[in-house]
């Protein structure tokens, strides 16, 4: 019997490990990429939370696994489309480009939400209000801080829940990772800039994995990093490159204004794509206001509809997860698509036990 | 000299404004009891504190306006404490209650 076919559309951490675990499970994969490089979001990481990892090392273990000879990886491929065709799934690249297997998993992951849609911080507009991911990019040095260099305590806000937990966005999901991130961030950035004063404007603080209200204390207790229970109403420019925000302060029941040297936006995740189900192929479209996440059959497995048998979704493109929720997602979603073939190869087997019997007749 | 009036009255601005350094005495504050920056706020010690029945006594918020900068009222807030402790064996995350009563009721302010 031939050896069974898997496409996973998406190679960042979801794509990836789904794709080293099918490949260690003797089942040949077909991995596809939009961008030029695997990795998703990972790639943009410098350290990551709860224990301050290098995001580096991590992306780079795993796009070594994925060198393995049953992994065939496919980047700048566009999927637009994937059609059902004598019980296999053939999917096809916006270049026209098709490919067949045995079962898709789509791991299509997020984007993060466009915060120049929050017109009332600023971004886009001051250099000094930045997002979560330019922060990032700041630690990794891959750009300039926003405020001069001759600034040895610059004054810094977090504003958490940009475009999550909000329903003018059409978003009303909670993104899960920011409030960590957020008090990740305060914290890398304190050990760079020791005498920073570093205050986060929350509405909740969430922090429900393992080590993360851990990290929340330390960036208390070790970085006295100020948590202020209360939004942000806007932010406005300031003198000497500053911008000045104003928040309700909604323990001390007063608003409150500071000067910021810089104002880091935690921007949520949004769905990157939504699928159009029609009887015999699913289509990629773009996502509409207040949709987009796939919802599978339940929340206890990865097959997304009883209609569309082998087609699995996993990480983020179900809804907004860790790093560390979505490797262990793709793992075991990997091991759910096992099955489904071992089953498949069960009734292939019948059929044709069935069909020689009648032959023999 | 008698000032002069105008007939109204301009009431106290309300806004909490952070650009102002903090004094020196609350810096000392938090050097010498730095498990204050533990306190999240969840009022813990203040449902259990005895004083806080008849006073205005609520270590939470005591512990929010130093970290507000709001100083004004600070001491005379502390000095309703009558340091039982309670609050220090109901607080979850560990704050050193008493001695950072002791310590706002006792540093000297200019």
């Amino acid at each position: 019997m031939q050896q069974p076919t898997v496409n996973i559309i998406g190679a960042g951490p979801a794509g990836l490990n789904a794709a080293i675990s099918l490949a260690k499970l003797e089942i040949k994969v077909n991995l596809f990429e939009k961008q030029d490089k695997p990795g998703g979001h990972l790639s943009h990481w410098h350290s990551l939370f709860p224990n301050m990892y290098d995001a580096k090392t991590l992306l780079k273990s795993t796009i070594n696994n994925i060198k393995h000879p049953n992994i065939k990886l496919y980047t700048s491929k566009n999927i637009k489309q994937i059609k059902r065709q004598n019980n296999q799934w053939t999917i096809s690249s916006d270049q026209n480009q098709e490919y067949t297997s045995d079962a898709v998993i789509i791991t299509s992951g997020f984007n993060l939400f466009d915060a120049t849609k929050k017109e009332e911080y600023g971004y886009g507009i001051y250099p000094q209000v930045i997002t979560s991911l330019e922060l990032e990019q700041m630690f990794n040095k891959r750009s300039k801080w926003p405020f001069s260099e001759e600034i040895e305590a610059p004054k810094a806000g977090f504003v958490h829940c940009v475009g999550s937990r909000d329903t003018k966005c059409g978003n009303n999901w909670c993104s899960k990772v920011c409030c960590v991130k957020a008090v990740k961030q305060a914290i890398e950035f304190k050990k760079l800039f020791p005498k920073a004063e570093v205050n986060c404007f929350y509405m909740d603080l969430r922090m429900f994995g393992k080590g993360y209200e851990e990290l929340y204390m330390k960036a208390q207790v070790d970085y006295n990093i100020q948590f202020v229970r209360g939004r942000l109403s806007e932010a406005s420019p300031a003198n000497g490159n500053k911008v000045n925000i104003k928040a309700e302060d909604t323990l001390m029941n007063r608003p409150l204004k500071q000067n910021l040297d810089m104002l880091v936006l935690m921007v949520g995740m949004t769905p990157a794509i939504l699928l159009n189900k029609q009887s015999e192929h699913i289509d990629f479209v773009k996502p509409k206001f207040q949709q987009g996440f796939i919802t599978p059959v339940d929340n206890y497995q990865s097959i997304i509809s009883q209609d569309t048998p082998g087609v699995f979704a996993a990480g983020t493109c179900k809804g907004p997860a860790s790093l560390i929720d979505v490797i262990q997602d793709a793992k075991a979603t990997a091991f759910e698509v096992l099955e489904y073939l071992k089953k498949e190869k069960e009734k292939k087997a019948e059929i044709l036990e069935k069909f020689n019997m009648i032959c023999a007749h | 000299m008698c000032p002069l009036n105008f007939g109204y009255s301009v009431s106290e601005v309300k806004v909490i404004d952070l650009n102002q350094e903090k004094p020196v005495w609350l810096k000392k504050i938090f050097k010498l009891e730095p498990s204050l920056y533990r306190c999240i706020s969840c009022g813990n010690c203040a449902a259990i504190c005895t004083a806080g029945h008849f006073t205005e006594m609520k270590f939470y918020r005591l512990c929010l306006n130093a970290f507000r900068g709001q100083t004004s009222e600070l001491k005379n807030n502390a000095k309703a404490c009558i340091l039982c402790g309670k609050c220090q064996f109901a607080c979850p995350r560990g704050v050193n209650i008493r001695h950072a009563i002791m310590l706002i009721t006792q540093i000297q302010q200019p």
